[in-house]
């Protein structure tokens, strides 16, 4: 499921703490998942992880099926929410989020959360500062 | 006539920015419809209608991502 440059994936407390930290920075977020390189869940928010990874991977399947190409990121909005996933460094990461949250910044978090898990030593994710209160 | 203060040409200048800025949200707001948008490499990226076959896939795939996801957790 997530892009061909897997490599060693990380263990699940490092990606349950990178979920935290994207968490903290994410005032609208309702839940997110982080997959390993086989689509396995590596860390979840609350709910079954068994269905995080079935309908992570069944959304993946929908995306690279509607034009016969992988693809990188993909966002969705809907009336109840809005759904963003993406693949970087080998690993995928999909989150739900509150109605008409900015876009540009939950896929450069997503993907620097992402970033840092493949290369720990990269430390905090560059950039990112919590986004508490603003709106 | 006395020319107005300089710091309160700014603040007009600054609250008109902030009127534009509430106006182009709330117009945002009302406006936007359900949309499914994908990102390929190089910046390539596409939109899928909701009554497209593709388009409807994904958003009942995001539909269940939305239900495990539940609410959002009180901080």
């Amino acid at each position: 499921m997530p892009d061909a440059a897997a490599t060693a994936p990380p263990s699940g407390e490092s990606a349950a703490a990178a979920l935290e930290f994207l968490a903290e920075m994410s005032p609208d977020l309702r839940g997110a998942a982080i997959l390993g390189p086989e689509g396995e869940v590596l860390a979840a928010t609350e709910g079954d992880e068994g269905r995080w990874e079935d309908d992570a991977a069944a959304l993946f399947a929908a995306a690279d099926e509607a034009e016969g190409a992988p693809v990188e990121q993909v966002h969705i909005a809907t009336e109840q929410g809005e759904v963003f996933a993406i693949r970087n460094a080998g690993l995928a990461a999909v989150s739900v989020t509150e109605r008409f949250a900015l876009a540009s910044l939950m896929l450069f978090d997503l993907r620097s959360v992402l970033r840092q898990l493949a290369t720990p030593d990269l430390g905090t994710p560059e950039g990112t500062k919590s986004r508490k209160g603003e709106k | 006539m006395t020319p107005a203060k300089p710091h309160r040409i700014l603040l007009d200048r600054v609250s008109v920015y902030a009127d534009e800025a509430a106006a182009f949200m709330r117009r945002r707001r009302v406006s936007r419809r359900p949309f499914a948008r994908l990102y390929y490499p190089h910046g390539r990226s596409a939109d899928h209608a909701q009554d497209s076959r593709s388009g409807a896939e994904l958003f009942v795939a995001a539909g269940r991502l939305i239900e495990v996801a539940g609410k959002k957790p009180k901080r």
